[in-house]
């Protein structure tokens, strides 16, 4: 019994120091960038081209990330609530771009655009995605998009249908009880996602690189401008675009989890 | 009168098969049953919420597949309150009210009478979380009765409440048929709610109605078997 209590303290120990540890690895990777850049940002960060990065992602993240909303709402809301058929298989399909590589989703979407008669056609629109700041946006929009559907469906599937069905009885179309109902009761995995959603549209660099490529002043985001200033050994502009980045993706870490973060991969589900 | 024709419907593995059953109006229907017999998607039918994969269901005569779920007149109390939990009392008993874009005074006047009638007049303020059972069960009632339904749907409303709440509420519900004068369709699985309560019960067993008569004559003179051993009592034997 005491031997047994022995190893039980044992394990214990070894897999709160492996937690520890991986929590430090993190940390010290992290604040190794954020010390490096801690003296030069101030004086890098005006510098036209970080402005020109710091705008561009914030124009190309917000556009994405409203895109993301508008598409994902209604489609997160068929996959909770319609019956359809093949629903399994949709769900498999539109959690593709999370499983590849962002390079491939880089790669696909290049071919799409820029070798197909739809691509053609779309060009001839006016419509150019290929080396472009709409391949950026559209780039974002292909990674991100089952992201926040996947949080937006867990999101709906905690909601008790029958709220719907008694808004229904109490005079609502389905249209009214959604908006009235389902949607105010959704508002915090909207909010999460929403925020992790442009966190991950403003860190967007693989699929942004292949379908919009890296030329400065003209598709240069943070990412791709930390990517360029690395690659030219300029380590002072790199590191203000990396710690732009991590602040930014800590501010959104810490709401995502406070508006929701459980929503992930349908843990709220009920 | 509320209808159902040869109405089946399948939902997963759950299916009822070919039910049919007539409630008069005004009436104070039970629908009895054990757990998992299919007595809330009946109700969920006559509601609309589920249009049925055969047979037909009539309201008044008219069939209800013409009519959507917000035109039915019907009230609907589950078991679990369903509530809105973003509003508060107030704004879930006024809400239908104000989906018909009533005047604010008009709106104030017919809920403040309603809470007034079921002594919740002080939980206005509240969100549905911070509400007991028996409250919650009121606020759901009074949603449902503000706007006047002929149609009232109750399923399994006293179920969640301890004896002397639910003994009150009994009470509050014969009074509110006797006021409102509308037809109640009630489920429970507890004979004594459907016995003091009830105008007319309904047995349900297997997906299926097996009988339906006064209170009296399911409880003391049932002849089918299978009600019987559902209530625990001998068959009353008939002979030709």
């Amino acid at each position: 019994m005491a031997k047994k209590r022995w190893w039980q303290e044992k394990f214990n120990l070894i897999t709160v120091s492996f937690a520890y540890l991986v929590s430090f690895f993190i940390l010290a990777a992290i604040f190794t960038v954020v010390i490096k850049g801690f003296n030069s940002i101030g004086k890098v960060i005006l510098t036209p081209e970080i402005q020109f990065a710091i705008k561009l992602s914030l124009y190309t993240s917000l556009i994405s990330t409203a895109v993301c909303i508008l598409i994902a709402i209604p489609v997160a809301y068929a996959l909770a609530r319609a019956d359809m058929p093949f629903k399994s298989l949709l769900n498999t399909i539109l959690d593709l771009p999370l499983a590849l590589p962002p390079v491939v989703s880089g790669v696909c979407l290049l071919l799409v655009f820029g070798a197909t008669d739809f691509g053609s056609w779309l060009d001839d629109m006016g419509l150019s995605f290929v080396f472009t700041v709409n391949g950026i946006i559209i780039a974002q929009i292909f990674v991100n998009l089952p992201f926040m559907i996947r949080v937006l469906k867990s999101t709906i599937l905690a909601v008790n249908p029958r709220l719907d069905f008694i808004a229904r009885t109490l005079g609502c179309t389905p249209t009214q009880a959604f908006f009235r109902v389902t949607l105010p009761l959704s508002k915090n995995g909207i909010i999460a996602g929403t925020v992790i959603t442009w966190a991950r549209a403003l860190g967007e660099f693989g699929a942004a690189l292949m379908l919009a490529g890296a030329t400065r002043f003209k598709t240069e985001t943070l990412p791709i401008s930390l990517f360029l200033n690395m690659s030219t050994g300029d380590l002072d502009a790199a590191m203000a675009a990396a710690n732009i980045l991590i602040i930014i993706s800590l501010i959104s870490l810490f709401i995502f989890n406070k508006f929701g973060g459980d929503f992930i991969g349908g843990s709220r589900a009920s | 009168m509320i209808a159902l024709k040869n109405v089946s419907i399948s939902l997963g593995d759950f299916s009822l098969k070919d039910v049919s059953l007539e409630i008069p109006a005004g009436e104070f229907f039970t629908i009895l049953g054990p757990t998992g017999t299919g007595k809330t998607v009946i109700l969920e039918l006559i509601a609309g919420l589920y249009q049925p994969d055969n047979g037909r269901i009539l309201i008044d005569n008219e069939d209800a597949a013409q009519i959507t779920p917000e035109k039915r007149g019907i009230g609907f109390v589950y078991q679990d309150y369903a509530l809105f939990p973003h509003l508060n009392v107030y704004k879930n008993i006024a809400f239908g009210l104000q989906l018909r874009k009533l005047p604010k005074e008009e709106i104030q006047k017919a809920v403040g009478e309603l809470t007034e009638m079921l002594g919740i007049t002080h939980l206005c303020h509240r969100y549905p979380g911070t509400l007991s059972g028996g409250e919650q069960q009121r606020v759901s009632l009074a949603r449902a009765l503000v706007l006047k339904p002929k149609i009232l749907l109750m399923d399994e409303p006293l179920s969640a409440l301890d004896p002397n709440t639910k003994k009150l509420l009994c009470q509050e519900l014969k009074r509110i048929h006797a006021t409102y004068q509308c037809t109640v369709v009630n489920v429970t699985h507890d004979f004594n709610e459907a016995g003091m309560l009830s105008t007319l019960v309904g047995i349900i067993l297997d997906g299926q109605v097996r009988q339906v008569g006064s209170p009296d004559v399911v409880f003391n003179h049932s002849i089918d078997p299978k009600v019987a051993s559902f209530l625990g009592i001998a068959p009353k034997v008939t002979y030709a």
